[in-house]
């Protein structure tokens, strides 16, 4: 039963993401590759991952992707922007080069010895995740930590107001 | 749950096509980054699946801290974009060829 | 006096040259006129002074080692023989004289230090090849007198004409020094020794093949600096120098330098009887040659250069005929009456304005002074062989020596001797009569002569008309000084019955008589000179210049121009431009990459990707996958 769930959440996640990079207003894509992570969160907490999976709501779709509505409307990019569209002159040998890529990944992916083994049933209690992160990884989540810094100053570094010198 | 690890992993790697389609096929920066929003998430499947494999917690730890770090990176990012819509007025990747030759 | 001393010769010149080049245009001019003719005069005292050192075998003096290597030892030494000796009292002798005459000749000329620099360098070179006791130093010498020449030659180099006579004499003797170099290298592997004597001494033990070869390479040494036939076209043009160069190196010195270097090696080159007929009949086909083209001259000057090359022919007859004697004394004589017959010729030239034509002038004996005509006239009889000349009992030895050789081949070189000189007399009384005679018809005006330019010419007038005395014949009652001077170095001893010797002195008188009757009948009063398609011919010396320019002046500018445009330009320059056009089309290219556009980086990134990503697969399938 969850292995037909677990394929048919893949199949949602991977229509929501091709039709999210086939949409011409952003505002669309958007909302489809928030739907598209719903169905990835669905899929990592029937990999026995419930902790992440609520952050990958919580966190990408609650608030990346809504910070990116935020950019995008902001700016109004749509629906002005609209009318030039993903570069459909070059989509030819793109997608080629995509399918040969996904054709090669799978073919390498075949080739390990591990790949036909099947994953047992797993499931993580927050509380392992927990102790894990704030024992072992504690270092890591300090350094993250920094990094939240230099972003949060980064951003408003870059979201002063134009000085005389600078834009046109 | 009977699912090989192989299958897991190719989903995996549809995702990252996927993304690495929309970092090359679209002209706007926005679309760009969400792009790279989609390969990211697709390096999570991997390691929550390798995670679940190897019956180990180190995978989703690390995804737990590459969330942290994409949203890091996704605020700068997104306050260059408003940066360089202040500069040019649009935000079509190709106008920004200033280093060229 | 220490017979080390004996260098003093050749050094005198040689330090007034330098000093003349390095500082004579600082020191005020008579200092530095002084010094060139104090040079040679001092060099001319010295040889009478060490006179006595050439009897016998001669002194031989090192001055220090030149090259000392393995086989090779050379050095820096004279030998002042027999045969040396007079040779280098006449070239110091006559080169003070023409010093002197010089120094009036060119009281306007503003480069003086240069000339005068030039002219005691020449004096030295010649020196060296006088004096040189082995071949190495005779063949610096050699070069040495082809530097001076050119410089001199085209003293006057920003006439274009006159440089181009330079490069020509240059060039054209050059051809005769590889042979002679050619010539130098075999002699060294044959006997293993440069030093003259001892070549000569082990003359009779090289391979008969080789000595004719040397022969004929020594003989075209010469040729190239005696203006003989095949190098012969290099002495007309050469006249675009300075009269007193003329005088010095085109009549006394630097064209005898090839009959010194047969006399010198005469041991090697007389073992050859094909090199010696070789020899004569050079010598004999020049100077008709010569002669014919004389006839046709209408510069005084170039007149005078042909007769030079025609007596220089006289001399190669009598080397070959096997009688050294002969032509030395006809190569002293002649110094002597062409060397004034020249200086005459630039006193004639500066009486008409710089005007070198005959047909232009006229009257000359009673335009200018009076002693002009009489000391041209006294170079001019000896030229023709009067009797009792110094000119005529050379010539005469010589034509003797060819008519009494063993060989009855040698007749015929005779007969074109006699008619050489019936030619000899011809032109040179035509140019007497054109000249002096008559009334003045040109138009320039007189330029002064200064003393120095007359009084040098009386000395070798004189020496000219009783030269006859270094060699008077037994049969007149003489005692052959020369010869018995030369003693075993005078080559083949010329012995004939006392009525073939009259017979061929009045043979002799007669044709001197007949040229000067020819001449007068038809010069003495003026005529227009003709112009027909023979008298274009020997004007153009046969034509020779153009025969020299079609068959090697033009096939040498073709492959030149092919080298060079052909090769060097679209060759290589080509290939150069090319890669570096190819270079710059290809980075054109590939600039086409850097855009600058984020996406196109992209782009490049996943290809690549693409392609390690394949890479990987087909390693694993290659390798037998899992």
């Amino acid at each position: 039963m969850t292995t037909v769930l677990f394929y048919i959440l893949g199949f949602i996640m991977l229509t929501a993401t091709l039709l999210c990079i086939t949409r011409r207003n952003p505002v669309h894509a958007v909302i489809y590759l928030v739907a598209g992570f719903f169905a990835l969160a669905l899929m990592f907490y029937l990999l026995g991952a419930p902790l992440v999976a609520a952050w990958q709501i919580i966190v990408y779709a609650g608030a990346i992707m809504v910070l990116f509505l935020f950019i995008i409307m902001m700016l109004g990019l749509a629906p002005q922007e609209t009318p030039e569209g993903p570069g459909w002159r070059r989509w030819g040998p793109l997608v080629l080069l995509s399918a040969s890529l996904m054709v090669c990944t799978v073919l390498l992916i075949m080739q390990d010895p591990a790949a036909g083994k099947e994953i047992g049933d797993f499931y993580l209690a927050p509380q392992a995740v927990g102790e894990a992160l704030f024992g072992r990884y504690v270092l890591a989540v300090e350094m993250v930590s920094f990094q939240l810094l230099f972003a949060t100053i980064g951003a408003y570094l870059l979201g002063r107001p134009l000085s005389r010198g600078e834009g046109q | 749950m009977m699912i090989p690890f192989g299958h897991a992993l190719s989903f995996a790697a549809a995702l990252f096509v996927l993304g690495l389609t929309c970092v090359l096929l679209r002209r706007q920066v926005i679309m760009i980054l969400i792009g790279v929003e989609i390969m990211l998430n697709a390096a999570s499947l991997v390691f929550v699946s390798a995670s679940a494999y190897w019956q180990q917690v180190d995978g989703q730890v690390f995804v737990i801290l590459l969330m942290a770090i994409t949203a890091a990176e996704v605020a700068v990012a997104l306050a260059m974009v408003v940066y360089l819509w202040r500069r040019k007025r649009t935000l079509v990747a190709d106008e920004f060829n200033g280093m060229s030759g | 006096m220490s017979e080390s001393l004996l260098f003093l010769i050749p050094l005198l010149p040689l330090c007034c040259a330098v000093i003349n080049m390095l500082f004579g245009m600082r020191l005020p001019r008579l200092f530095a006129e002084i010094m060139a003719v104090t040079g040679v005069a001092g060099a001319f005292l010295l040889t009478i002074l060490f006179w006595g050192y050439a009897e016998g075998e001669g002194t031989r003096v090192v001055i220090f080692t030149w090259l000392n290597s393995g086989a090779v030892d050379v050095s820096f030494a004279m030998n002042f023989d027999r045969l040396a000796a007079p040779m280098t009292l006449m070239v110091t002798g006559v080169a003070t004289l023409i010093h002197l005459y010089a120094v009036g000749y060119m009281h306007e000329e503003e480069d003086y230090a240069r000339f005068f620099g030039l002219l005691n360098l020449f004096v030295f070179a010649m020196l060296a090849i006088i004096l040189a006791d082995n071949l190495l130093v005779l063949f610096l010498g050699w070069e040495g007198v082809g530097l001076c020449s050119y410089g001199l030659i085209g003293f006057w180099y920003r006439k274009l004409e006159n440089a181009k006579a330079g490069t020509k004499a240059f060039l054209v003797t050059r051809v005769g020094d590889v042979f002679l170099a050619i010539a130098l290298l075999w002699l060294f592997a044959a006997t293993g020794t440069l030093n003259i004597s001892e070549i000569n001494a082990q003359a009779a033990s090289i391979s008969p093949g080789v000595v004719i070869a040397l022969s004929l390479l020594l003989l075209l040494g010469a040729c190239g600096k005696s203006a003989q036939l095949p190098l012969m076209t290099w002495l007309a043009d050469a006249m675009a120098g300075p009269t007193p160069v003329s005088a010095l190196i085109h009549a006394a010195t630097m064209v005898t330098a090839g009959v010194y270097l047969l006399c010198r090696l005469f041991p090697l080159v007389s073992l050859s009887a094909v090199g010696m007929t070789a020899i004569t009949a050079i010598g004999a086909l020049t100077a008709l040659y010569a002669a014919t083209c004389a006839m046709a001259q209408r510069e005084i000057k170039r007149v005078l250069a042909y007769s030079t090359m025609s007596q220089v022919g006289y001399m190669f007859m009598a080397v070959g005929a096997g009688t050294v004697t002969g032509a030395m004394f006809h190569l002293l004589t002649h110094a002597f009456f062409k060397a004034v017959l020249f200086m005459a010729a630039g006193c004639v030239i500066h009486l008409a304005g710089d005007e070198n034509d005959i047909y232009k002038m006229g009257g000359m004996a009673r335009r200018g002074p009076v002693e002009l005509f009489w000391v041209f006239l006294a170079g001019a009889v000896c030229l023709a062989g009067l009797p009792l000349t110094g000119g005529f009992f050379s010539k005469d030895g010589i034509l003797l020596a060819l008519f009494t050789h063993p060989d009855p081949a040698y007749r015929v070189f005779w007969l074109i001797g006699v008619l050489t000189a019936l030619l000899t007399a011809f032109y040179t009384f035509r140019l007497v009569y054109l000249v002096f005679a008559g009334e003045w018809r040109g138009t320039g005006h007189p330029h002064a002569i200064p003393l120095q330019m007359r009084w040098p010419l009386w000395p070798l007038a004189l020496l000219g008309l009783v030269g006859g005395m270094l060699n008077l014949p037994a049969l007149v009652g003489g005692d052959e000084m020369l010869h018995h001077w030369y003693g075993d170095l005078a080559g083949r001893a010329v012995t004939a019955s006392h009525s073939t010797e009259w017979m061929l002195i009045g043979f002799a008188v007669a044709i001197v008589a007949l040229g000067w009757f020819a001449a007068h009948w038809r010069y003495r009063n003026y005529r227009p000179p003709v112009e027909n398609r023979v008298s274009r011919f020997l004007l153009n010396g046969w034509q020779a210049d153009a025969l020299v320019d079609r068959l090697l002046v033009r096939p040498f500018t073709v492959m030149a121009r092919f080298c060079s445009s052909g090769c060097d330009r679209s060759l290589f320059d080509g290939t150069l431009e090319g890669l570096a056009k190819m270079a710059t089309r290809y980075s054109a290219l590939l600039v086409q990459l850097a855009t600058g556009r984020a996406t196109t980086y992209l782009s490049a990134f996943a290809w690549g990707f693409l392609v390690l990503l394949g890479w990987f697969l087909l390693k694993l399938v290659n390798g037998g996958g899992h």
